[in-house]
């Protein structure tokens, strides 16, 4: 018996010990993962027998103009939620991390509306948002400017499922950041004070390039879940689901890639067709992702 | 008990052994364990209000002898829940609910369920409306769903607000002054032109969906060919975009927060939909209780949603689940489905029966059953195929355009080639 044999014969019990995770990972993970890969290159209804089209599911990907309108509002309704949330992030935890009272309180409450339900937020938001009966609109309204139909103007739709999904997660960032702060050695304070540096300068000589990893940790966290946006726009117009028509609200504006790939694959009963849509979506979330993270990672070189 | 790393590895290895290997050997022959196989237990799947809980209940009792009748209400995406539980053939309920959309697509994979007619429904058919029997037909005239209710449609209108326009009030007069679109849309314009603010339409796509619900052909034809590109499907989109440029549509979405704000304040006074479309209106404006009636639906009666109970191909025992089937829906129990969950029923013959005939206060004690009995008997037949809905989604989104601006018939374009793609996809010709 080989030395290496023998390591593995007398760890076996370590190996079991961790392969709950690997089993679970394979039948949860990996094997709907290369399943849908199959799926891609067939026609399914989800119960009759698969048929096999080849790259079709992919060549109608190409043409398909609605796929396309998907990207364009994934990548808008990204910008505009992941750049006001990181920005907010930062000046908050900024702002925490300078206060002695109530630490505990301000963490707590910028940690609720992570963990509060998005499908109740996105019902409360829709009846917020309302045209003509909803509260943004009467505020509006009552100090003389006019109203915005806010769930049918297709600027107007991005804007609000972005408004929620910065309210979503800023405050979950925010502890990030300040996790990242707190580890910052407090002699390189002292040290900008002494070199004559306020508040600010400090902020923007030392904190943030301190921060940098945390930072680029963000912005990666940030382009996977926000490119996968779907509860929102699914519960802000998901009225009309019998009619299968209306995804995403008024002219489309709301349909996210993943949206998409739902009202495909679950609504339609078009899996292959779905498969290759999720395909789609997991190369552009990489090339996005790793965008980002060279652009950061430069900056901090 | 202090445990040791050592320890810890050993009792956990030897519990998670424990754990799996019982686990693993379920996965495989589980087809053993199912309800369904099992003769003594006979599953019933559906969702909430599918079917009067008294009347499930009952029927427990009624065959506690035969078998162990095991229901239970599947919340969430009942399609989806449905299909991975055929497609993986493991824990297939004996007897399932079908919802009417979904109808289309379960009737093409018709090997997955029981055919009916061989258990006796034969003898029984005639008694159900003849469109809804076929909705449920094979082409090779396997029937797989038996009918639990329909979906007539009518217009709900509010009376104070008709009166205040100065259009009919009484639910004769206005289902005889309102019978056509032409009608509907002149009322409309005369409702808008002396109370600003108030629309008869909820929006376009509401017009086209009710239009193609009243024709014979819809989007696909038998022979799997495309055919939403025809003056049938012309004809209910330019009535659509005419609701749009004539000014009469509210733009909103159904079921939204300025659906409810409409219809509680009259600015909607109308709402053409089917007979479980009361419930919503009853839920979202309680306050205008008395105030409602119902007429017939400008340009003649459709049908939205209404289900089935069907048969699995897995069930231990059809006859004895057919059986189980026809006394849940028997006519009796079909007037109790009505009362306890508002199913209207699929069988002419109970809509005399006091059920149905009682005259209800939101309504102002009118028998709606004198506008949907007539109108469910007169729905047009039309083939639907399994692509039909994924097909029509295209027109929905672009009348949604239209009423956001853009041009109309680049909008047409624009759907129909939308729809023939979508269509291409799933082997539409």
């Amino acid at each position: 018996m080989t030395a290496r044999a023998r390591a593995l014969r007398s760890a076996w019990p370590q190996y079991l010990a961790i392969s709950p995770f690997y089993l679970l990972f394979t039948v949860f993970l990996l094997g709907p993962t290369l399943f849908s890969l199959y799926l891609a290159f067939h026609r399914w209804d989800g119960i009759g027998e698969m048929q096999y089209v080849g790259l079709d599911q992919f060549r109608f990907l190409i043409e398909d103009q609605t796929f396309w309108l998907s990207v364009r509002n994934t990548l808008i309704i990204w910008v505009l939620s992941t750049v006001p949330m990181l920005l907010l992030a930062l000046v908050l935890a900024a702002l925490l991390n300078s206060t002695k009272r109530l630490v505990g309180f301000y963490r707590v409450a910028l940690f609720i509306p992570n963990i509060t339900s998005v499908v109740a937020v996105a019902i409360v938001f829709g009846a917020l948002f309302a045209t003509n009966s909803g509260l943004v609109n009467i505020t509006l309204q009552g100090i003389g400017l006019p109203g915005v139909p806010w769930l049918t103007d297709p600027w107007a739709i991005k804007i609000v499922i972005a408004m929620l999904m910065t309210w979503q997660w800023t405050g979950y960032n925010a502890l990030i950041y300040l996790a990242g702060m707190q580890s910052i050695p407090s002699e390189l304070y002292e040290a900008a004070k002494i070199d004559g540096a306020g508040p600010v300068r400090a902020f923007f000589s030392v904190t943030v390039p301190m921060l940098r990893p945390i930072i680029l940790f963000t912005v990666v966290v940030s382009t996977i879940t926000g490119m996968q946006s779907f509860t929102e726009p699914q519960v802000l117009f998901g009225n009309n689901s019998a009619v299968n028509a209306n995804s995403g609200g008024p002219g489309q504006a709301g349909l996210t890639m993943v949206l998409y790939f739902y009202r495909t694959a679950f609504g339609q009963n078009d899996y292959g067709y779905g498969a290759a849509i999720a395909w789609a979506v997991f190369l552009i979330v990489m090339v996005f992702t790793i965008l980002n993270w060279r652009l950061v990672q430069r900056r901090a070189d | 008990m202090a445990l040791s790393r050592r320890d810890f590895l050993r009792y956990g290895t030897a519990g998670l052994a424990a754990v799996a290997v019982p686990g693993l050997a379920a996965c495989t022959s589980s087809t053993a364990t199912t309800g369904s196989a099992d003769t003594g237990t006979t599953a019933l799947w559906y969702w909430g209000d599918g079917l009067s809980d008294k009347v499930v209940d009952a029927a427990k009792t009624q065959f506690a002898s035969q078998t162990t009748l095991e229901p239970t209400k599947v919340g969430g995406d009942f399609k989806q829940k449905l299909t991975t539980t055929l497609s993986s053939r493991q824990f297939v309920p004996a007897i399932t609910g079908i919802k009417g959309e979904d109808m289309a697509n379960f009737r093409a994979n018709a090997d997955q369920f029981a055919d009916l007619n061989e258990y006796g429904f034969k003898d029984l058919s005639s008694q159900y409306l003849e469109w809804k029997v076929k909705q449920a037909t094979t082409a090779d005239g396997k029937v797989i769903g038996f009918p639990i209710d329909i979906g007539p449609t009518g217009m709900f209108y509010r009376e104070d607000v008709f009166a205040k326009a100065g259009l009919p009030t009484d639910p004769a007069e206005v289902s005889a002054k309102l019978n056509s679109w032409d009608a509907f849309y002149d009322a409309a314009v005369a409702a808008k032109a002396k109370a600003p603010g108030t629309f008869l339409v909820i929006n376009a796509g509401a017009i086209f969906n009710l239009v193609i619900g009243q024709g014979t052909r819809r989007f696909i034809d038998e022979n799997n060919t495309f055919i939403g590109d025809q003056p049938h499907v012309k004809a209910a989109w330019d009535l659509a975009v005419k609701a749009h440029t004539l000014g009469i549509s509210a733009k909103i979405e159904d079921g939204s927060a300025d659906w409810t704000a409409g219809i509680t304040k009259g600015t909607l006074p109308s709402i053409i939909g089917a007979a479980w479309a009361g419930i919503d209106i009853r839920n979202n404006a309680a306050d205008t209780s008395g105030k409602w009636r119902v007429a017939a639906a400008p340009g003649g009666p459709g049908n939205f949603g209404g289900s089935f109970l069907a048969i699995t191909k897995q069930a231990a025992n059809p006859q004895l689940a057919f059986d189980i089937v026809k006394w849940i829906l028997s006519p009796d129990n079909a007037a109790k489905n009505f009362t306890d969950a508002s199913l209207f029923p699929a069988s002419p013959a109970t809509y005399t029966s006091t059920a149905l005939t009682a005259g209800d206060d939101f309504f102002g004690g009118q028998k709606t059953i004198d506008v949907f009995g007539p109108a469910a008997q007169k729905i047009p037949i039309a083939y639907e195929a399994a692509a039909d809905a994924a097909v029509s989604a295209p027109y929905f989104n672009q009348l949604g355009n239209v009423e956001q601006g853009q041009n109309a018939d680049e909008a047409w374009a624009a759907a129909i080639k939308e729809a023939k793609q979508i269509g291409e996809r799933q082997g539409v010709k």
